[in-house]
């Protein structure tokens, strides 16, 4: 029986095969799960739950969500994505949210960075220097 | 006016609101005082983190899809999908003057209730240990005040010495008396202003100890006025392992201040048993492998990165020194384990507290034949030199012999001479707890035994002989006790002078 330390790696073999000049593609990735699933190994289920967790992160690695209090205007929009693709190269998937818990500002989160100018940023900054 | 408004408008207009860019993860687990971190891409190894709520964090593993985390604090108010920063910061703890008679914990935040620490200075907990060109060898002395130590395994400053032992064997009895007679000396060269003095500043870490332990000993040190020139670190029982692993690293940061600031310092780890297995919990709740008695496979290098922190450096360099005192605890005299046998190896040299000597009343209860001091003894006074060159030896004739006695054969009258000679140097070496013994005093009681002035007291009576010929000097004779100390060796006149006042003594003695 194979350990979890084995199929993990396996797992990580089978994710490394659906890069793509380092980006995940989605077909491959498709590919390989149903692959997988017809081999019917036993520890399958660890393989494909671990390798769902890696392209999860890959994902959220290539995400970038824009939050803002008020909807952005097209040319704003447009601005930022520009700046953003300037920051981290095409391929990043860009999703704008509307947020009025910020009050005012902007907050955009891709990969684990974080740039926030939000007003509830501001105001939680505030507070903790009190 | 109207100028000023508009440019004020277009100062308005130029300015740019400024988002700082961070960089933050998400709590996947917690549990155990770690936390596994989702994110966070550009995590520092032993990076502080913020982990919200006011809880720091400590990045100590970096994987390939998350970063293991040890919790600061206390973790209960943690929970999944909570928000991890990065700082940008390595974990540092305050350092300086302004620690010293305080007891802090691996923070360096007070925990005595003296109010806050005065200390504008930070040094990271992790940090490497001074080059080869840096070093100097070791050549001035750490008094201890115990005979036996000062005598037949002298400390130098910026050595490391092992203070091994089974539990209740006198381990922590030699460090606080260390710490006390460094705290006498420095208050005797303050009162007498000798410029030429350096202090000894102590440091004591506390890992994995009772809190009444602690509380015990910081008692100790304040009644015997050593805590103006102390600082304690204090993990306890109750601290998180992560606490207790990361406390003498804390220790040595502030112990390496002084250093770097051409100051002297000591530092004791009490004990390096406890902080192991409090390593080991840390590893293996970060699911690392285990190797050897379940510890992980760099508690080696645990020990030594540590422990190699302590140096003598050059006076290039400031001229400072850092001497570590690190305790082990043995289990049935097993010196052979693992954590004893890495310790024994990474220090110069190590005192072996045996339980059997101390039942026989032996105390401190010192092996002289498995105790050795690698470099101690280019550092040791030239008057101690002269008089104790030749005591271990006795003592260890002593030992083999007294072993061939107990079979109860007819000893010549030779052998007879070496078990006495050897019964009365133990009798001399026993000294009680916290009562440390100026080394001018030492020298000119261990003349006396070496010159045969004990040769004919009865061996229940040479301690009440040697107490009687020290306050004898004390209170008679205290210009050649600083004659000894001023002269730092023993010249014929000085001898001549020693001899003079023994056979004196010796008139008066009954």
């Amino acid at each position: 029986m194979q350990s979890t330390k084995q199929l993990r790696r396996e797992a990580m073999q089978l994710f490394r095969l659906c890069l793509v000049e380092g980006l995940l593609d989605e077909g491959r990735a498709r590919k390989a799960v149903k692959k997988v699933l017809e081999a019917r190994r036993r520890g399958a289920f660890t393989v494909l739950s671990y390798f769902r967790r890696l392209v999860r992160l890959e994902r959220s690695r290539h995400a970038a969500e824009v939050e803002t209090a008020t909807t952005l205007s097209a040319a704003l929009q447009a601005s930022v994505l520009a700046n953003l693709e300037r920051l981290y190269g095409p391929g990043l998937n860009t999703s704008f949210v509307l947020n009025p818990g910020l009050i005012g500002g902007m907050r955009i989160q891709a990969g684990s960075d974080v740039y926030d100018g939000s007003v509830r940023s501001g105001l939680a900054a505030v507070e903790r220097s009190f | 006016m109207a100028d000023l408004l508009q440019e004020i408008e277009a100062q308005i207009a130029g300015a740019k609101a400024t988002a700082t860019k961070q960089n933050v993860g998400v709590i996947r687990e917690v549990g155990d005082g770690v936390a596994r971190v989702e994110g966070l891409s550009d995590a520092m190894l032993n990076e502080m983190l913020d982990l919200g709520h006011g809880i720091a964090g400590l990045a100590l593993d970096l994987d390939e899809t998350e970063v293991g985390v040890v919790i600061l604090g206390e973790y209960t108010q943690l929970e999944e999908g909570g928000e991890v920063r990065t700082t940008g910061k390595l974990l540092q703890v305050p350092v300086g003057k302004g620690l010293l008679g305080r007891v802090v914990n691996m923070l360096g935040e007070p925990v005595d209730g003296k109010g806050p620490i005065k200390s504008d200075v930070a040094y990271p907990v992790e940090k490497m240990a001074p080059g080869i060109i840096r070093r100097r060898p070791v050549s001035q002395p750490v008094q201890t005040g115990i005979m036996a130590i000062d005598s037949m395994i002298p400390i130098g400053r910026g050595q490391r010495e092992l203070i091994i032992g089974d539990r209740s064997t006198g381990k922590t009895t030699i460090c606080i008396d260390t710490i006390i007679n460094q705290a006498r000396l420095n208050k005797a060269a303050e009162a007498a202003n000798d410029k030429t003095f350096r202090p000894l500043y102590s440091i004591y870490v506390a890992i994995g100890q009772k809190q009444s332990s602690i509380a015990r000993t910081i008692a100790v040190l304040e009644e015997a006025g050593a805590m103006p020139y102390t600082i304690i670190v204090a993990s306890p029982a109750a601290d998180s392992a992560t606490n207790q692993y990361l406390a003498p690293f804390a220790g040595a940061a502030m112990g390496e201040w002084f250093m770097d600031n051409g100051m002297d310092a000591l530092i004791v780890f009490d004990d390096l048993s406890k902080h192991a297995v409090a390593y080991r919990q840390v590893s293996l709740v970060l699911k690392r492998p285990s190797g050897r008695e379940a510890y992980p496979g760099d508690v080696f290098y645990l020990h030594s990165r540590l422990l190699e922190r302590a140096a003598r450096v050059g006076e290039k360099y400031g001229n400072g020194s850092l001497t570590a005192l690190p305790i082990v605890e043995t289990q049935a005299g097993d010196v052979s384990a693992y954590i004893p046998t890495n310790v024994i190896s990474i220090t110069d040299g190590q005192i072996y507290l045996e339980t059997d000597l101390f039942y026989q009343g032996v105390r401190p209860a010192i092996s002289v034949g498995l105790s050795v001091s690698r470099v101690g003894s280019e550092a040791q006074l030239k008057a101690m030199k002269q008089v104790a060159g030749q005591v271990k030896g006795d003592l260890a004739q002593f030992r083999e012999l007294a072993a061939f006695a107990q079979f109860g054969s007819e000893l010549d009258a030779k052998t007879q001479a070496k078990i006495d000679g050897g019964k009365r140097i133990v009798e001399i070496f026993k000294q009680p707890q916290y009562s440390p013994i100026p080394v001018e005093v030492q020298v000119a009681v261990i003349w006396a035994v070496q010159n045969g002035y004990v040769d004919d007291v009865p061996t229940n009576r040479v301690k009440e002989f040697q107490n009687k010929l020290t306050e004898y000097l004390n209170t008679r004779k205290a210009e050649l006790l600083q004659k000894i100390d001023d002269e730092k060796g023993l010249s014929p006149a000085l001898v001549a002078e020693l001899k003079a006042v023994a056979d004196e003594f010796k008139q008066t003695w009954k």
